[in-house]
């Protein structure tokens, strides 16, 4: 048995050792094959590379990303361009490259036709203007510098044009490029070239007869929230969400724009200034001078921007920080060591005299309901989510894609359904904002002081509670 | 994925420098070793982070690769970026700390360049005492560098570091058997001696060819056992580069030692290359006449090119 199976064995070892000749020899051949297939391609390879060197660098990172999905081998990058390629010896593995672009000199600002002006913000003014190249439409965003500055460029600007570098997002604006005036030794003029869209959301409530509709008030709010969530999934803050700073083209597609606010922050938060996001828009904690603070506050922002969607009119439009905590409260209701614990420690919420909480009990809700009667229970409940008035308790960006809300009927309208608006940025100039601008860096927070919010209820007791509406009782 | 990505130079930049009418070559790697040295001590009297600071040596040789070194004084150049990369980082620096600092780096007090077996230089605070008119005139050029470093390199501030990477990756490996301080911080010690290498390293590889050429220096320093495979595919890194970084790295050691010497042999005993020991070294009198007119050549020709 044992000897019957070792011949059988050795007959097949020499078969084997035969087999693995003829094949090796055939083996020989093909790979030397190959190898010159390879040098022929490594060599179209490096004339591809060269050529496209020559032209954009842009051109030059999709070629490269194109090699490797082609699954090409991959070589180390030339370090001269005269330099021969090597074609590679072993059998390349899968390896991920990672393109990073390259770096250069900014272009002028001479490559740009200016057609209009479109609106002078806080932060400088933006126009209208067509690549003279490719004939395509951008928004020119030019940078204010103050020459009296003392502290060169300014770091609003820096931050906005490294965030939004960063950023890859169909609800984000894209930043083409940054260019700059045409005497380059003294830089003095910088634009940001910002992909142009032909409406803010803010011109269009203003100018509409009727409110959106619930289905298209959906599809707002969930591109906004989808936004939102790449930011804050980024580590990006934005502290600045509000109606004119939210873009809509005439396809229905939102982008959220105006990055001057925004910031890179981490976990556990570091120390922020509570000068951020302009007033209407502005979180409680913020309101109460908190200084760690985390994307709760976007979060708030997107909630006023949901009743503004609904109604047409900003939610909460307070004179100044002490109004803005009165509408606030009133809305929300009075927070309460069980509504929001902690909320005490805040520094301008410590000499700060409430109305007794049995007189408020929930109200937040209750109240919320009352005043967008056509809002169904689930968008109610998550505008409700949206305005806690504890950060701890609002929904992410992410939970909010994932609300009941957006499931129910009417669905959100598609983007290509939307209805288009008469272009205010296309032809003439916007017209001059009524909304409070986002504060200014290194202004003094406001103190508070002892604030009496004591009365803001005043008159409810008098009001008579019926089913979901309240009368106020003359 | 722009946190693990860095924007890279050009093969054109990067034989740029070596094309006519440039400095010689070695005198570039001296004046960009010094000035990188003069940025590290800078931060460290900043009291910045070292990811502040090495943002500012990449920036700077970012810089270096798109405008001519001779166009301005090297330590406004060191200055203006580290600026800029404080300003954007948590620990913002303001010009007056900038210029306080430069000032006493580039005094005959500081020992910078100071041979370290001679005795310390005498301090003399007033040899660095910035007046007024003179800080003001510090500030002018800061900030007027600060936007020429933001012109040429189009705005992009964004340096990716390979340091966290590196910890990353010995964790992935558990430190391969070794200490964790001694590994890691032998790993951390090639990745920022690899700022200041000529070979301009951070320019030429992403930063996670970087980290792994980093940790296998490190590895084999504290001799550590590396796993038999080839392990660096796992981090996406080709056997090719790693090899050429685990030279290029090592190399900066040995070569820093032969400059610091070069460069006390030009008169840089005290405080920093200038431009005027350059020029004296080009050799003739009027060397600076001639740099003048190559500057102004360079400057007319790129102009034209861009």
């Amino acid at each position: 048995m044992a000897s019957k199976a070792k011949s059988r064995w050795a007959d097949d070892e020499a078969d084997a050792a035969l087999d693995a000749q003829l094949k090796k020899e055939k083996e020989e051949k093909k790979r030397l094959r190959a190898e010159k297939a390879r040098k022929l391609e490594a060599e179209r390879q490096a004339r591809e590379a060269a050529a496209a060197a020559a032209s954009s660098a842009a051109d030059a990172q999709q070629h490269e990303r194109d090699g490797t999905d082609r699954g090409s081998p991959a070589k180390r990058r030339k370090l001269s361009p005269e330099r021969e390629t090597v074609p590679p010896t072993d059998s390349a593995p899968k390896l991920l490259r990672f393109e990073g672009g390259t770096f250069g000199r900014s272009r002028s600002v001479e490559n740009y036709d200016k057609l209009n002006d479109i609106e002078e913000g806080a932060y400088g003014w933006v126009s209208r203007a067509k690549e003279m190249a490719t004939g395509n439409v951008v928004a020119l965003k030019r940078l204010k510098r103050d020459p009296k500055d003392l502290g060169g460029m300014p770091v609003t600007a820096l931050r906005e044009i490294q965030i939004l570098k960063d950023c890859d997002h169909r609800n984000v604006v894209k930043l083409k490029e940054v260019v700059v005036g045409d005497d380059t030794t003294k830089i003095d003029s910088i634009f940001l070239v910002l992909e142009f869209l032909e409406h803010d959301l803010k011109s269009i409530l203003e100018d509409m007869p009727e409110p959106f509709l619930a289905s298209e008030v959906k599809t707002l709010l969930q591109q906004l929230a989808s936004g939102v969530s790449y930011l804050h999934e980024h580590w990006i803050l934005h502290r600045d969400l509000k109606t004119s700073n939210i873009l809509l083209n005439n396809r229905g597609r939102l982008k959220i724009a105006d990055f001057g606010m925004a910031r890179y922050v981490g976990d556990p938060p570091p120390a922020l200034t509570q000068l951020v996001v302009t007033l209407w828009y502005r979180a409680p904690e913020l309101l109460l001078g908190a200084t760690r603070y985390d994307s709760a506050i976007d979060m708030w922002s997107v909630g006023c921007i949901f009743g503004e969607l609904l109604t047409g009119k900003p939610l909460l439009t307070g004179n100044n920080e002490v109004g803005q905590i009165a509408a606030t409260f009133e809305l929300c209701g009075v927070p309460t060591d069980e509504s929001w614990p902690g909320f005490r420690r805040l520094p301008n919420a410590r000499r700060m005299s409430l109305p007794p909480s049995t007189s408020t009990k929930n109200t937040t809700g209750a109240l919320i309901r009352a005043k967008f009667p056509l809002l169904t229970s689930a968008g109610a409940a998550l505008l409700a989510g949206l305005l806690s008035l504890d950060p701890v308790q609002r929904p992410t960006a992410r939970e909010m894609l994932d609300h009941e809300y957006f499931r129910q009927d009417p669905k959100p309208k598609q983007e290509a359904l939307f209805p288009t608006f008469p272009s205010k940025a296309g032809q003439e100039q916007r017209r001059r904002r009524e909304t409070p601008n986002a504060p200014v860096r290194g202004q003094r927070a406001a103190d508070l002081g002892a604030v009496d919010f004591s009365g803001i209820f005043s008159g409810r007791e008098k009001e008579e509670r019926g089913g979901g509406f309240t009368l106020r009782m003359v | 994925m722009a946190h693990m990505t860095n924007p890279l130079a050009t093969p054109d930049q990067l034989f740029q420098r070596r094309s006519l009418g440039a400095l010689p070559i070695e005198l570039q790697d001296t004046i960009f070793f010094a000035t990188q040295c003069l940025t590290q001590a800078a931060g460290l009297l900043l009291e910045l982070p070292q990811t502040v600071t090495a943002q500012a040596n990449v920036l700077l040789a970012r810089y270096w690769l798109v405008e001519p070194m001779m166009a301005h004084e090297f330590s406004d150049v060191s200055a203006a970026t580290i600026y800029l990369t404080s300003k954007l980082s948590a620990t913002p620096r303001p010009p007056r700390d900038i210029c306080n600092v430069y000032a006493y780096l580039l005094s005959p007090s500081s020992s910078l360049f100071h041979n370290p077996s001679a005795p310390p230089p005498p301090n003399t605070p007033a040899a660095y005492y910035l007046s007024e008119s003179a800080y003001a005139a510090a500030r002018a050029r800061l900030l007027a560098l600060e936007a020429r470093v933001l012109y040429a390199l189009a705005f992009d501030t964004h340096v990716a570091l390979p340091h966290p990477l590196a910890v990353t990756y010995l964790q992935a490996l558990d430190f391969l058997g070794a200490g964790r301080e001694k590994i890691a911080g032998r790993a951390v010690g090639y990745l920022n001696a690899a700022l200041l290498s000529p070979q301009m390293l951070y320019l030429t590889s992403q930063p996670n060819a970087l980290a792994v050429a980093a940790v296998y220096n490190a590895a084999r320093d504290v001799g550590a056992k590396m796993p038999e495979c080839e392990w660096w595919e796992v981090f996406d890194v080709e056997r090719e580069e790693l090899g050429f970084l685990v030279v290029g790295m090592r190399s900066v050691e040995g070569w820093g030692k032969t400059v610091r010497e070069d460069l006390r042999g030009m008169g840089v005993e005290k405080g920093m290359l200038r431009r005027r020991n350059v020029e004296a070294r080009l050799g003739g009198g009027d060397a600076e006449e001639e740099a003048t007119r190559r500057m102004d050549e360079k400057m007319a020709e790129l102009e034209a090119g861009a």
